[in-house]
């Protein structure tokens, strides 16, 4: 009563949202009924199983729930229909009738009883015979059996008629339309004939061939029952000849074994996610002496995995006819994964590997041994895979991704870490379900373990030690010991028998648990340094004292000193600009000042150099834009305003930025116009067509202003540039373009007369080879400014492959070095040859470095004003250096703190070329990040039992993918500059004192730094992201820089006494 | 009563870097512009509640980095999405050119279970900037090929047209969510085979 005045009390503020719901949920009974019918026109018949039938059923039954009176029916605990069922059998025949075959089914095996048929199947069933668990029962089983009974729609007809006793006003049911709607919907279906009768092409559209020969071979042939009882036949079987008998009888053995070998493939319960035959297995049994071959298989239905082997006898069918296979049933193996914790793998270089199961128990099951071929890694892999999202392997198989070659991937599925190691080696995976987080308990009675157990274990400790709660995992403990005792047999006595079973499955737990710590422990050990060094009076870092201590007439010899100070301190700002180049290994330990003053002089004239060469290229990229920008906007207007076909040259690089493809059109017009220079060449070019494309369109005598244009453009730029020809010069080489570099914080002057000569050289090559190559040559005369000629960048071709010098010119992408800067390359300052590719490849990354630096820290003081130009040098000279690896988004957020705190070009790029050997592996390409996700995740175990035992409430934690940012930029975003400092430098020294690895710590300091407030909220993968994103900049770095150093050496300890 | 579950909207946005992705979640959510933000790394998002016919859903935005090359990034990220907006830069044609690879992207990485329907939004940003280099003609009719992608032309600097964008792409996810999760219908896809693991147990067939 309450809550009918309760409902109809909001009814009016919610009439319109419940109408709509109840339009939905009629819609969507309506749609599973035609999808139903559908089904019986094409295919004949419809199977009982068939998923539509289960989406009628759930439609069904969600109309039948909603509104009905629970508390009214004293059916409040089970929110069930089938209580309802039951409740209206008094009065209904055929609900009555339907109520009994329910019972019936349920009596079948008592501990599936589907008082709530709606969930029945994510309950945990019980295992009888650990060869062959049953199958859940169906969902929505009373809809189900009345359906297939012709029933439902009568049942639901009483329903609507005496709705007023059963449902709220304003329940769909008691309403005058839907009700008669909903049961009348469901005459059609109930007319139908639903058959269990199995015909290939019932699930499937296309088996494959063989699969269907097997079906049928095995079908046809087996008469011999197989060993096993499996309930769930009975109640299939029942409902075929009404028969009461609930005993597997001889005429149903072909079923079995049918149904057996077809569950062995993709079917509509389960997926098949893993098949391999030919793998040995050693039955259990004492009359086989040898491993068996078989047919493994890994199989996924809603409730779980199951790993299945099945005899060759078996797989191989019926054909000889003369041998009785009954025997092969017993040797069956078929193992639920949930009932498994432990998965030991022994590799071995010869044969293919064994896998033995573990179960919560420490029981072993019979060794699974693989064929060559890296079946065992295949099989491992779709395990994992089967395991997502609610358990996962641990540690998981990542090193697959980590692993650089692919002819060793296959041997190394295993951590990293271990590559180290000999290849043949032992490894055991723990399997973790997160399904069983909730059962957790903190503290153990039986054991005082300080590591704790894996939750499986935990668990069967809990529900058996402290009562006789039947949960399914007790009861299987007891099930066992129990049948066996006569019934008055002292209870002392079963009490005791069973705590000696306890305590010794909890040991063979224990042990394999250690086992797999060890495992972990290993993979970890590389993660810390094992030396272990104090911070003794370190922690001031170095301050000015102490560096005038260590700086002995401007040399410094005892670096570990340096080392310790910086980890356990931090260094003093101004010191910054002097030790850093240390710690990251620019200037050398022991150096005095007068070799650091000339390596510092060596960087410069290095950097100098470099930038000089990328500014000549920059000027043409630029020359190239404002072509590409007119031409853009010349289509834009020609679109508009005539629609009118655009000229092939106006698509002409308007290349896709991103993805690079190669527009095929400009080849061809480029070589035209190749062949036309080529013919040019031998008389003196004063004007050029094929030089800039815009002279396409416009007479000669305007060309000028263009290039005016784009030079005022880049006056207002960083970079001066003026053009002009050197006519002198240009009498005998000609089509010389001059550049003039004149930027503001560093004047190049070129080498005119070395740039003639190396002219010169090229003018001789450009003869004899000509393609595909653009030649600009640069050179400085200011006061030529006004001379008429303007920039001629003439598409010159040159064959590269024949052409060596040019070849090496080109392709100077190596690390910068001092040395380098000595060569003089064609491709330097003094003017060069650039491939198109070059061109495009730098214009591509120059543009994508100018928006990111413009997004650089514009709120630091230090980039408000000219400042970011610095960073686009520093930036654009290591991408020059590095044209291969290319600008990545997060380079500009490593150079800008080294910018801050040198304040000069040349050492920031020196620095920072330092920082991204290690930086690098961490960018897209690179396999650090996977490294350092999966390491995490180890770490995270050893470390917070309890903070990893929470996450696995979410199985998405394992993506890790919050700390991506904190990886890939050391923490920059993270902190605010100050901080950042610090933290980088303490991350540069741990390498030396405690750990190459110290970001891990660091992120795990920043976890639990906030543990308390992640697990009592539950946060999941999206809620730690958005947690994190939000922390940025807000957290105290010097916690948490000391709980990482903590973290280290709890490891470090930790280690020492494995 | 039957409880009603609480929708939440995932929405993936895409484009090429700095075309305006973080801005126009930040103009939609925050109803502010700012020149402070930063090159996007990794992946951030936004949730902003929004009505659509009388329900009130959660619409999570998510806002990933636009380099190319961090997209391997993406599947973790593009799972789930009810709705792919795809945002181009009006005065730079590139972006504009490189629409297809993302859509393909997202299709390969968040393999949605019908490709072909799933619902997408073209956004041309920095619709207040000049000059234009691709006109809303030239993106409407890419749009005509792409299943009638709806179009809009936004700023988030003004924040025009941004409201109605973002309402457009509610629409569509609740659309999409509705179609394809069918609420009563809790039984498993098939998971088909991939073609390396076909279950041929046969004896005889060949070992390996
Ligand atoms: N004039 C104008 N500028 C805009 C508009 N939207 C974004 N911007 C600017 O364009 C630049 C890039 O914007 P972001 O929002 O950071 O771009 P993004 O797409 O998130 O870039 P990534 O994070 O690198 O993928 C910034 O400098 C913005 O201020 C707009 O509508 N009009
Ligand atoms: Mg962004």
């Amino acid at each position: 009563m309450i809550s009918v005045f309760s409902l109809s009390s909001f009814s009016l503020s919610m009439s319109a949202d419940e109408k709509d719901y109840k339009e939905r949920l009629i819609a969507t009974v309506k749609k599973e009924v035609k999808q139903v019918m559908e089904e019986s026109v094409t295919r004949k018949f419809v199977h009982e199983e068939s998923g539509s039938v289960t989406s009628l059923c759930g439609a069904v039954e969600n109309c039948l729930s909603q509104g009905l009176r629970r508390r009214a029916l004293g059916l409040f605990k089970t929110s069930s229909t089938t209580a309802l069922l039951h409740k209206i059998a008094k009065h209904c025949a055929e609900a009555d009738r339907i109520s009994k075959k329910v019972q019936e089914i349920e009596n079948v095996d008592p501990n599936r009883r589907s008082s709530s048929s709606s969930d029945s199947v994510t309950k945990p069933t019980l295992k009888k015979n650990l060869s062959f668990p049953t199958s859940p029962l169906p969902r929505y089983l009373w809809i189900r059996l009345a359906l297939f009974d012709k029933q439902l729609s009568k049942i639901i007809d009483y329903l609507v008629s005496n709705a007023p006793k059963y449902y709220d006003k304003d329940a769909l049911v008691a309403d005058p339309d839907y009700g008669t709607i909903l049961s009348s919907l469901l005459v059609g279906p109930c007319a139908l004939d639903y058959s269990r009768t199995k015909s290939v092409e019932q699930f499937w559209t296309d088996p494959p061939a063989d699969e269907l020969v097997q079906r049928h071979r095995i079908s046809s042939g087996h008469s011999t029952p197989p060993s096993v009882r499996r309930p769930i036949l009975n109640f299939r079987r029942s409902l075929n000849t009404s028969s009461e008998d609930t005993f597997v009888s001889r005429s149903t053995t072909q079923h079995l074994a049918k149904d057996y070998v077809e569950s062995l493939h993709q079917n509509s319960r389960a997926a098949l996610l893993f098949g391999k035959n030919n793998v040995l297995v050693m039955p259990a049994k004492d009359d086989v002496t040898e491993p068996m071959p078989g047919y493994l298989s890994l199989h996924q239905t809603p409730s779980g995995l199951t790993i299945k082997w099945t005899p060759n006898q078996l797989m191989n069918g019926f054909t000889e006819e003369s041998q009785d296979k009954s025997i092969y049933w017993d040797y069956a193996l078929q193992v639920r994964l949930d009932d498994i914790v432990y998965v030991h793998c022994h590799q071995d270089s010869e044969a293919g590997g064994t896998i033995i199961l573990v179960g919560q128990d420490g029981v072993q099951r019979p060794p699974i041994r693989f064929p060559k071929g890296g079946h065992m890694l295949a099989f491992l892999s779709c395990l994992e895979t089967g395991l997502l999202p609610r358990g996962r392997l641990d540690p998981p198989l990542w090193s697959q991704r980590c692993g650089a070659n692919s002819t060793t991937k296959r041997r190394r599925p295993l951590p990293a870490l271990s590559e180290t190691e000999e290849a043949t080696k032992d490894y055991v995976f723990r399997i973790i379900d997160n399904s069983d987080h909730k059962h957790l308990l903190k503290r153990n009675d039986l054991m005082d373990i300080k590591a704790s157990l894996p939750t499986k274990v935990r668990v069967q400790l809990c529900s058996t030690s402290t009562s006789s709660e039947s949960s399914s995992k007790s009861l299987s403990i007891d099930q066992q010991i129990v049948p066996d005792s006569p019934p008055n047999v002292c209870i002392q006595a079963v009490c005791d028998s069973m705590k000696k079973q306890i305590i010794s499955r909890a040991f063979y737990g224990w042990l394999a648990y250690c086992r797999h710590l060890s495992t972990v422990r290993t993979h970890l050990s590389g993660l810390v340094n094992s030396k272990i060094i104090h911070g003794e009076n370190a922690s001031q870092g170095i301050t000015l004292e102490k560096w005038q201590e260590l700086c002995v007439n401007g040399v410094v010899t005892d670096y570990a000193e340096v080392y310790r100070l910086t980890y356990f301190g931090g260094i003093f700002h101004d010191l910054r600009v002097e030790i850093w180049p240390y710690l990251l290994g620019h200037y050398k330990f022991g150096s005095t000042n007068e070799q650091r003053k000339e390596l510092d002089e060596e960087t410069k004239q290095a950097y100098e150099n470099t930038m000089s060469e990328w500014l000549a290229v920059e000027a043409i990229v630029r020359q190239r834009d404002k072509e590409d920008q007119a031409h853009a906007i010349a289509k834009l207007s020609s679109e508009s305003m005539s629609g009118e076909q655009v000229p092939n040259e106006i698509q002409r690089d308007l290349s896709n930025e991103v993805f690079e493809d190669i527009v095929t059109d400009d080849e061809e017009s480029e070589s035209e116009d190749e062949k036309e220079s080529n013919q040019r060449n031998k008389k003196p070019r004063k004007t050029k067509q094929n030089t800039i494309k815009y002279d396409s369109d416009t007479e000669d005598g305007e060309k000028q202003e263009p290039v005016d244009q784009s030079n005022e453009e880049l006056n207002n730029g960083h970079s001066a540039e003026k053009c002009d020809v050197q006519d002198n010069e240009n009498e005998n080489i000609d089509g010389t373009v001059n550049n003039c570099l004149d930027g503001e914080n560093l004047t190049c002057e070129l080498q005119i007369h070395g740039s003639i000569d190396v002219e010169i050289d090229n003018r001789e090559e450009l003869k004899d080879f000509i393609h595909n190559v653009i030649v600009t040559n640069a050179s400085v005369d200011i006061s030529n400014l006004e001379n008429e000629c303007p920039i001629r960048n003439h598409l010159d071709a040159v064959t590269e492959e024949n052409n060596s010098s040019l070849d090496t010119c080109i392709e100077t992408h190596g690390l910068a070095s001092p040395a380098r800067s000595a060569c003089v390359s064609p491709a330097s300052s003094n003017g060069g040859v650039y491939s198109q590719e070059l061109l495009k490849t730098f214009g591509l990354n120059l543009h994508r470095i100018e928006k990111d630096v413009q997004r650089c820290d514009r709120n630091y003081w230090y980039f408000a004003g000219e400042n970011l130009d610095k960073l686009r040098n520093v930036m654009c000279t290591y991408v020059w250096e590095h044209l291969d690896i290319g600008y990545m988004q997060g380079m500009c957020d490593l150079v800008a703190p080294l910018l801050v705190t040198f304040d000069d070009e040349s050492l920031t790029y020196a620095c920072f070329c330092h920082l991204m050997e290690r930086m690098i592996e961490n960018f897209p390409n690179g396999n650090a990040m996977d490294c350092h996700f999966a390491n995490m995740r180890s770490l995270i175990q050893i470390l917070d039992a309890e903070m990893y035992e929470q996450m696995h409430a979410h199985g998405d934690y394992t993506h890790f993918y919050f700390c991506y940012r904190w990886f890939l930029l050391d923490f920059k975003r993270e902190l605010v500059y100050p901080d950042v400092f610090t933290t980088w430098e303490v991350i540069w020294a741990a390498q030396q004192v405690a750990s190459s690895h110290f970001v891990l710590f660091l992120a795990l300091a920043l976890l639990e730094t906030y543990r308390d407030i992640i697990l009592s909220n539950g946060m999941d993968f999206t809620d730690i992201i958005k947690f994190f994103n939000e922390m940025a900049e807000r957290h105290d770095a010097a916690a948490v820089l000391k709980l990482a150093r903590e973290l280290v050496l709890q490891l470090q300890l930790l280690i020492e006494n494995k | 009563m039957a409880s009603r579950k609480k929708i939440l909207l995932k929405v993936v946005i895409l484009g090429e870097s700095s075309v305006g992705k973080t801005s126009l979640m930040n103009q939609y959510v925050n109803r502010k512009f700012s020149n402070q933000y930063k090159a996007t790394i990794g992946a951030d998002f936004l949730t902003k509640e929004v009505t659509i016919d009388d329900r009130t859903v959660t619409m999570q935005i998510w806002d990933t980095a636009g380099q190319e090359r961090f997209q391997s990034l993406g599947v973790a990220f593009y799972r789930g999405a009810d709705c792919c907006v795809l945002v181009f830069d009006v005065t730079a044609p590139s972006t504009f050119k490189s629409l297809d690879s993302w859509r393909d992207e997202f299709l390969i990485q968040a393999s949605p279970r019908d490709p072909e329907n799933f619902p997408f939004v073209l956004l041309g940003n920095k619709d207040d900037l000049e000059p234009r280099a691709i006109s809303a003609k030239r993106a409407q009719q890419w749009c005509q090929n792409k299943n009638n992608m709806p179009y809009f032309e936004t700023s988030a600097k003004s924040g025009s047209n941004v409201e109605q964008a973002f309402l457009a792409i509610a629409k569509n996810a609740l659309a999409q969510q509705n179609s394809t999760v069918d609420l009563y219908n809790e039984f498993p896809d098939q998971i088909k085979l991939t073609n390396t693991q076909k279950p041929s147990g046969s004896g005889d067939s060949c070992s390996c």
